[in-house]
């Protein structure tokens, strides 16, 4: 039976990036931010209480750290350009049996892989943590189009910076850049309430993770209403505008130069 | 598709420009037919890796004809790129272990496993990466790598490889086996197009080759016959038994000077060298000369061009 070229690529892709550093990035820092903050804080941060509702720290954190993966898987499948075209294995592909698309495809498959596999492994730890969370047959579709969209949002977004950047210290130093202002900036790790500093509330409610973030919490915690519904929307419509910018210069990346 | 008649390689005066003003490639022409390895040599920028890219889809051509086994390179280049193997000049790897690179290519090439696990294991030994095998590719030395790059491209079948500067790196054991084996696929009907700074390499292994200057074909024959055609001066040098007299060293001197194809000469006490073409010829007046004149000739030395000789004339020109 002959498996369709992108399937192929996808292979290809998880084999690459399943070294311990890259497991490390994606499973181990998140598990350790989950493990350590969660029960840490727990002491500080007893409990979140956002409209009249009230939960443990460990599970706001929980969703946030699932959105997270969103993010970094984005950031791997979209950095593989980066690393294909540096080490020379983006020409050898072309010159492959293989497609523009069909590559494309395979980073993007790849990325939805790692980011619901890196979730899933961080609900059940979130679940050993901090017990049960409220899933519905609605809430666990919410949760699912959320991450892939979430997820083809990051990767495009790292698509781009790879089309464009051309050394490895700029390549570097923007992801540590932008790793740190969305996860932090957001409302992965904390709330926004009327207490969060004015400059931070800007950048949260700019920052696309927050509302990946803000819908899997509704998803797993609060449950859906007419707001998860609108930053679905929000996210959707990010990808798309990503997904198109990031093929039109994709189509465009010169090789044989 | 593809018939038996057609060549290999079919280059039809090739345009390819970056900007729209300077030609990489200017009007190349050349055919590479069926199990033949064809050598493509010019110097850095010369346009050989531009055409090689060309040839493999990655760049497309300004204008002229490419095709290789009969299909065009530029209306079906996703056809093309399943019976072609590449090894770049640049690097190009997955940063896994030597094993995982051979595996993970075999199966983007859809190589069987079994296929794949036998294959690996006959190149890995053939190309002397057993001791490496487990390491991961950054470990690996310059020499150790462009090994590996060779040796993956053959885990897949092909029926046409192309080879730029793939030797670059090996010491020079592993480069004659590596030729070797080159060489022997050839034998078993694999077309190779072939580029190399190694003017050795092409003189060993290329049954053609062609000399490229400013994206220009501007010599194309076998080894020898570009020797023959294009060679630079041979010299000629031949030591007498006995020391020359002052009227001897005078007669010779008018006898080199009286023969066209003489660039330049010197008649010495006991040896007269001198430079120029069809020194054959040259020889046999010198000989005549001596034997006229009772000199009796201790040693004849006559050195042929190698391919670096024939590569500079032709690139000077």
């Amino acid at each position: 039976m002959r498996i369709p070229a992108f399937i192929r690529l996808t292979i290809r892709n998880v084999r690459v990036n399943t070294d311990p550093g890259t497991m490390l990035f994606m499973l181990g820092l998140p598990a350790l931010y989950l493990v350590v903050l969660g029960i840490m804080f727990q002491g500080i941060i007893p409990s979140i209480d956002i409209n009249s509702s009230s939960i443990s720290y460990t599970k706001f954190l929980a969703p946030g750290i699932v959105g997270m993966q969103a993010f970094t898987a984005g950031n791997i499948g979209g950095g593989m350009l980066w690393s294909d075209r540096r080490w020379g294995m983006f020409e050898q592909l072309l010159v492959g049996p293989f497609r523009r698309s069909e590559y494309l495809l395979g980073i993007m498959v790849v990325s939805i892989i790692f980011s619901l596999g890196g979730s899933a492994i961080m609900i059940a730890l979130a679940i050993s943590i901090s017990g049960s969370f409220a899933f519905t047959a609605v809430s666990a579709g919410y949760l699912i189009l959320i991450l892939v969209a979430g997820t083809i949002f990051f990767s495009c977004l790292f698509l781009i910076i790879s089309i464009v950047v051309r050394t490895m210290q700029a390549y570097n130093t923007i992801t540590i850049f932008l790793f740190f202002t969305l996860d932090f900036a957001s409302t992965a790790f904390y709330p926004l309430t009327s207490k969060t500093p004015l400059a931070l509330r800007a950048v949260s409610d700019i920052n696309p993770l927050s509302y990946v973030a803000n819908v899997v919490r509704d998803a797993m915690v609060y449950g859906v209403s007419a707001q998860t519904g609108y930053q679905t929307l929000i996210v959707l419509l990010l990808m798309f505008v990503f997904f198109g910018i990031s093929l039109y210069l994709y189509r465009n990346v010169q090789t044989g130069l | 598709m593809s018939s038996s008649a057609d060549p290999s390689i079919l280059v039809e005066n090739l345009v390819k420009s970056y900007d729209g003003r300077k030609n990489a490639v200017d009007g190349l022409s050349f055919s590479v037919d069926r199990g033949e390895i064809y050598g493509l040599l010019g110097k850095n920028g010369a346009g050989k890796s531009t055409t090689i890219k060309v040839l493999t889809t990655l760049v497309p051509p300004t204008s002229g004809r490419v095709s290789i086994s009969g299909i065009d390179v530029v209306k079906k280049p996703n056809l093309i790129r399943k019976i072609i193997g590449v090894v770049q000049q640049e690097e190009a790897f997955d940063f896994t272990t030597v094993e995982q690179n051979f595996k993970i290519y075999g199966m983007l090439w859809e190589v069987p496993r079994e296929t794949v696990k036998a294959r690996t294991e006959e190149l890995i030994e053939l190309f002397n990466l057993t001791e490496v095998r487990r390491k991961r590719v950054f470990e690996l030395s310059g020499g150790q790598k462009k090994r590996l790059q060779v040796a993956r491209e053959f885990i897949h079948d092909m029926e046409v490889l192309f080879l730029d500067e793939p030797t670059v790196g090996m010491d020079p054991i592993m480069r004659r086996s590596v030729l070797d084996f080159i060489s022997n696929k050839a034998k078993n009907g694999l077309t190779i197009l072939f580029t190399t700074q190694i003017l050795e390499e092409a003189d060993y292994i290329c049954r053609r080759v062609g000399i490229i200057d400013r994206g220009k074909l501007v010599a194309e024959g076998s080894s020898d016959e570009l020797k023959n055609r294009y060679g630079a001066s041979k010299k000629l040098s031949v030591r007498t038994s006995r020391d020359l007299s002052e009227s001897e060293i005078s007669e010779f001197n008018g006898l080199m000077s009286s023969i066209e194809d003489v660039d330049d000469f010197s008649v010495g006490r006991n040896e007269i060298w001198a430079m120029g073409k069809q020194m054959n010829r040259v020889m046999n007046e010198v000989m005549r000369k001596m034997a006229a004149m009772s000199i009796d000739v201790e040693q004849v030395n006559m050195d042929t061009p190698s391919l670096d000789d024939v590569f500079l004339d032709v690139v000077k020109r």
